[in-house]
């Protein structure tokens, strides 16, 4: 949901981003545009690019050309005339702004769930412990955690641990979330709960690019869907008019055969691949 | 060939001081071997090609030479550089670095069992390299090394005696000494044999209670990890 007359558009500016893995070129000058606020769906086939592209949107992943800026600051670009220490310094302290979550979840198992989102806070946020721990029940608590603060994140399900992970993200008070496939390992049983916590974020603001599967999802959260094939955004545009009427032949057939697939094609709950954009 | 006890009561104290010089040299080549393991580990891995290259040739030559020879290299060599030391301060510093070699491959393998995606987690929330080893992968590293790193600190409790070639007055050179004055070769090395095997079962011990201690602290799952990496990290 687009936060209203406060949209500042080109929060997040990716421009002409190139990358290549050996000879083969996985990412063909992409660019993508992000305002305040906006929640982007990214879609496709599988080896198509989408984790590549979110993960230069930190420099996670650092490109081979283009470049990435952050309410005007650079993230990285090709050529860069900053020297690496300063580079490094800067990114780090960007970094501390956007909130990265991942597909198998990437929590530490040697800290326990209060101490996954304490963590970061008082290493890099430089808080302290009293207010990093304040900081960190809050998060837990939007997540439904908050009962499970001194366990040990192996003994929590998946969709737990998604969940810890993404506390572990908003505790920081990121401006920024990128998400690829939150809730791809998760059982399916477990991934309403996770969507839901995503709902809510983008109910509140939060300016999200969400790689996912989920079309039903994406209808009903996205401000924008973008599709990409091939390492190259092909069509993007408002959900109902990407998963209803998409234009190329392309995002048709990768629309069908996800129906295909889907569990139920015309479930009500979010979750599952569907064209249903009401509710 | 009887046993002659008085051995034992006459040479004891002598053998006694050459293990407490054992156990110095041992424990303070651990004090600064172990640390230095650590920076030649985190050295193979540094962004400057430069650091790389030296971490990864001194741990070459350390674990390719004998070890008497990089001895021989410190006790003999480095005076005519215009460096005197004494022969136990030798022995610490070569007994360090040739232990530092073999620690390090311990931990880069630790390191390396470490999921990938642990420290692109931890460099996501914007920790610099260094605060993502420090916070989070050696943590995790700590329980699947420690097994490995009980093994080479029992090995340099062994090497420890070919110190005695050069001076050292440590328990080989107590036992090479009582045996000399005694013409009892049998009264003496059987006692230095049960001191050693003494010193690392003691170790062993210690080192077996540390490790219940760490592995408690963490989840099911890491432990499992510290049985699947064991075997990568106990090669070399
Ligand atoms: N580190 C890497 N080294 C070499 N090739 C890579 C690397 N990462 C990705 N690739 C390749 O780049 C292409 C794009 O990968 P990417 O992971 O971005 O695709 P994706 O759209 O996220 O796919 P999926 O839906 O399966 O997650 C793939 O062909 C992949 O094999
Ligand atoms: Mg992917």
């Amino acid at each position: 949901m687009a936060a209203g007359s406060e949209t500042k558009h080109n929060f997040l500016e990716m421009t002409e981003i190139r990358k290549s893995f050996g000879d083969m070129t996985v990412l063909h000058d992409v660019s993508l545009s992000v305002s305040q606020g906006e929640v982007i769906c990214i879609i496709g086939p599988s080896g198509c690019g989408k984790s590549t592209f979110l993960r230069t949107a930190n420099w996670l992943t650092p490109a081979d050309g283009g470049e990435v800026r952050l309410a005007g600051e650079l993230v990285g670009g090709v050529p860069d005339a900053r020297s690496v220490s300063t580079q490094t310094k800067e990114l780090n302290a960007l970094r501390a702004r956007v909130g990265m979550v991942f597909q198998n979840f990437n929590v530490w198992p040697h800290l326990s769930v209060l101490e996954n989102v304490v963590c970061p806070q008082m290493v890099v946020a430089k808080r302290r412990r009293g207010e990093a721990e304040k900081q960190a029940l809050a998060a837990l608590a939007e997540v439904g955690l908050d009962d499970k603060k001194s366990e040990w994140p192996d003994n929590l399900s998946g969709g737990q641990k998604q969940r810890l992970a993404i506390a572990r993200v908003l505790a920081m008070d990121p401006v920024l979330v990128l998400m690829d496939e939150p809730t791809s390992a998760l059982d399916p049983e477990l991934v309403s709960g996770v969507l839901n916590v995503l709902k809510r974020l983008a109910q509140k603001g939060m300016t999200m690019i969400i790689v996912t599967h989920e079309l039903g999802f994406a209808s009903s959260v996205a401000d924008r869907v973008v599709f990409m094939e091939e390492g190259r955004i092909v069509e993007e545009g408002a959900p109902d008019v990407i998963l209803q009427t998409p234009k190329t032949e392309r995002l048709k057939l990768f629309l069908e055969k996800l129906n295909i697939t889907a569990f139920k094609p015309n479930s009500d709950s979010a979750g599952h691949p569907t064209m249903d954009s009401g509710s | 060939m009887s046993i002659d006890l008085s051995i034992i009561t006459n040479y004891g104290p002598q053998l006694l001081l050459g293990f407490w010089m054992t156990i110095k040299i041992v424990v303070g080549a651990i004090i600064l071997g172990m640390p230095f393991g650590l920076v030649l580990a985190l050295g193979r891995r540094s962004r400057l090609a430069i650091i790389r290259f030296f971490a990864t040739s001194f741990i070459e030559v350390f674990r390719n030479t004998p070890f008497i020879i990089q001895v021989f290299m410190l006790f003999y060599v480095l005076p005519f550089y215009g460096l005197h030391l004494p022969a136990e301060y030798v022995g610490v510093v070569a007994l360090a670095a040739f232990g530092s070699a073999y620690f390090a491959e311990v931990i880069r393998g630790g390191i390396d069992a470490v999921a990938k995606g642990q420290l692109e987690s931890a460099r996501a929330t914007g920790m610099s390299d260094w605060q993502a080893m420090r916070y989070i992968i050696l943590p995790q590293t700590l329980p699947i090394i420690l097994p490995a790193m009980t093994n080479q600190t029992l090995s340099l409790v062994k090497e420890s005696a070919i110190l005695s070639t050069i001076t050292v007055g440590e328990l080989t050179m107590a036992a090479i000494t009582v045996q000399g004055e005694t013409f009892r070769p049998f009264e003496a090395f059987i006692m230095v044999a049960l001191l050693y095997w003494a010193l690392n079962e003691t170790l062993a011990i210690i080192m077996r209670r540390v490790e219940r201690k760490v592995s408690r602290r963490t989840s099911s799952s890491s432990r499992a990890k510290v049985v699947r990496a064991a075997p990568a990290a106990t090669e070399g």
